[in-house]
């Protein structure tokens, strides 16, 4: 009975949000018995474009997406494999914790997820084509130029992804000598023995809890692993992000070549509105 | 007599050597696939073959072709991409495994699955930029094209490429794909093939073994 209540008031939400003026519509009454239509109305719903996407909220998504949350991993495979028994080379480290977990809710709701991060569905999903998953494959798709998705995936993982599963840009380092890998030892893996004075403005985007990030870099032994964690320790890709160069006090004068093309602030639609980090003049 | 061994050391070496970062195997050939954009039809036989040889229900496709419109009277266009796994060189899938169900094989670079170990977490679905892997909903775990390893094994090509009835896909040494010097029908005398076409997640990222004969409007 709590449940439908809960499902009733996302739902009453959800359609108030859409009619003061959010830019979300709410979709035509549906006929009971015709699902198909109601499919693809939901399927068409104004939530999955630009620009009403960029508001929505969680609760909006998860009123037909809750399998994002509710979904758990098979406890043993179709061969016998026992998740609880299997762990990836990358979930050895200090900051791994807990049961295996599906990626949504690894990324949205386990206890490190909501310490360091505050992921909105948004965060990372701009958008799409509901017929083939491709810009410019119908009338009303996004355009080509559109890149807030890529073709056959519903997010642009070059912008959403790649910023904590790209390879650590150790090369353009200065002290580094070779991969954190091989010189953590050197620095008694604590990345702040040199970032406490340098790129001292960082993690000011309303998708990071800045203020954890740094508490938990500073624990000593560990901090180094959970900067890692995010910095080049599970690198899926083999490029690295080209963070922004947010100012820093005492930021030298002067860019460096590699960062000649960097942005100066992190993108507009994350920023958050403090001292700090007010963009700077380019 | 032997030396007893210190556990707490051996499991602090465990833990020091399973901690390292992941290394991307190197084949001794990389097969891809080839699409001539231009040429298709659209008709997805492909996807059909794929689905047939693989047994698969509604929802999951391991082989995709996109359509692509747009422009204004007169200058208009259509066109079509087709992807299924990239069998990437350095495969974004492979490391976020957990139960070691994806590999990479050395002989000919395919990207191989084994999804009777898979316990549905559905982190290589995500890591993947190109949209390879396929969530099944009947059984709760991912399966993905291996480019129908056991064909290629029995001296074949996979399904999609037989099905093709224009002849606009097909696989080959991904190297020589790229540089126009392997015989195939689908790459025109005066074609020259890409590796990326308009809105493909960047290649860089894990470096896709598929070339295309892009259309003038999805070149980038």
């Amino acid at each position: 009975m709590l449940r439908w209540i809960l499902v009733a008031a996302v739902i009453a939400a959800s359609v108030w949000a859409a009619m003061s003026g959010t830019g979300v519509q709410t979709l035509p009454q549906a006929n009971a018995g015709d699902h198909a239509g109601q499919h693809l109305r939901a399927i068409y719903s104004p939530l999955h474009f630009k620009p009403a996407i960029a508001s929505a909220t969680d609760a909006q998504c998860l009123v037909c997406h809750r399998e994002v949350l509710e979904d758990k991993v098979r406890a043993i495979s179709p061969a016998g494999v026992k998740a609880a028994e299997s762990k990836a080379w990358y979930q050895q480290i200090s900051t791994y914790q807990g049961e295996q977990d599906t990626f949504h809710r690894r990324h949205l709701v386990t206890p490190m997820a909501r310490q360091l991060m505050n992921l909105k569905c948004n965060t990372c999903h701009e958008g799409h084509d509901p017929r083939d998953e491709a810009q410019g494959s119908s009338a009303t798709s996004a355009p080509q130029s559109d890149n807030g998705f890529t073709l056959r995936k519903q997010v642009n993982p070059e912008t959403s992804c790649l910023k904590c599963h790209g390879q650590m840009n150790w090369p353009v380092m200065i002290g580094l000598t070779g991969p954190w890998t091989q010189v953590r030892d050197t620095f008694q893996n604590n990345c702040l023995s040199c970032h406490s004075a340098i790129r001292t403005n960082r993690h000011q985007v309303d998708y990071l809890n800045a203020e954890a990030i740094e508490k938990a870099a500073g624990v000593e032994k560990t901090g180094g692993d959970v900067c890692y964690g995010c910095h080049g320790g599970r690198p899926w890709y083999r490029i690295s992000y080209p963070y922004a160069r947010n100012p820093w006090p005492g930021m030298p004068e002067g860019t460096p070549e590699w960062a000649r093309l960097r942005p100066r602030h992190s993108e507009m639609r994350f920023l958050i509105q403090s001292a700090t980090s007010k963009p700077a003049e380019h | 007599m032997a030396k007893k061994l210190d556990m707490k050391e051996v499991k602090t070496a465990l833990q020091r050597k399973v901690a390292q970062t992941y290394e991307p195997v190197k084949p001794a050939v990389q097969l891809g696939f080839v699409h001539n954009n231009v040429d298709c039809i659209g008709c997805r036989a492909c996807e059909i073959a794929c689905k047939d040889k693989n047994g698969l229900g509604p929802g999951p496709r391991f082989r995709r072709v996109m359509y692509v419109e747009g422009g204004h009277y007169p200058d208009v266009f259509a066109y079509k991409v087709n992807m299924s796994c990239n069998h990437c060189a350095e495969p974004a899938c492979l490391p976020t495994c957990p139960t070691g169900a994806i590999w990479k094989r050395e002989s000919d670079g395919i990207v191989d699955i084994d999804s009777t170990l898979c316990i549905g977490c559905r982190k290589c679905e995500a890591a993947c930029p190109y949209g390879a892997p396929q969530w099944d909903p009947a059984e709760q775990i991912v399966k993905k094209c291996n480019m129908c390893v056991d064909e290629i094994e029995a001296g074949r090509k996979p399904y999609c490429v037989m099905a093709c009835m224009m002849r606009v896909l097909d696989i080959g040494p991904i190297d020589k794909l790229w540089d126009g010097t392997h015989a195939t029908k689908a790459i025109g005398p005066n074609d020259k093939p890409v590796r990326q076409v308009k809105n493909m997640a960047n290649p860089e990222l894990t470096k896709p073994s598929i070339a295309f004969v892009p259309h003038s409007k999805g070149k980038v």
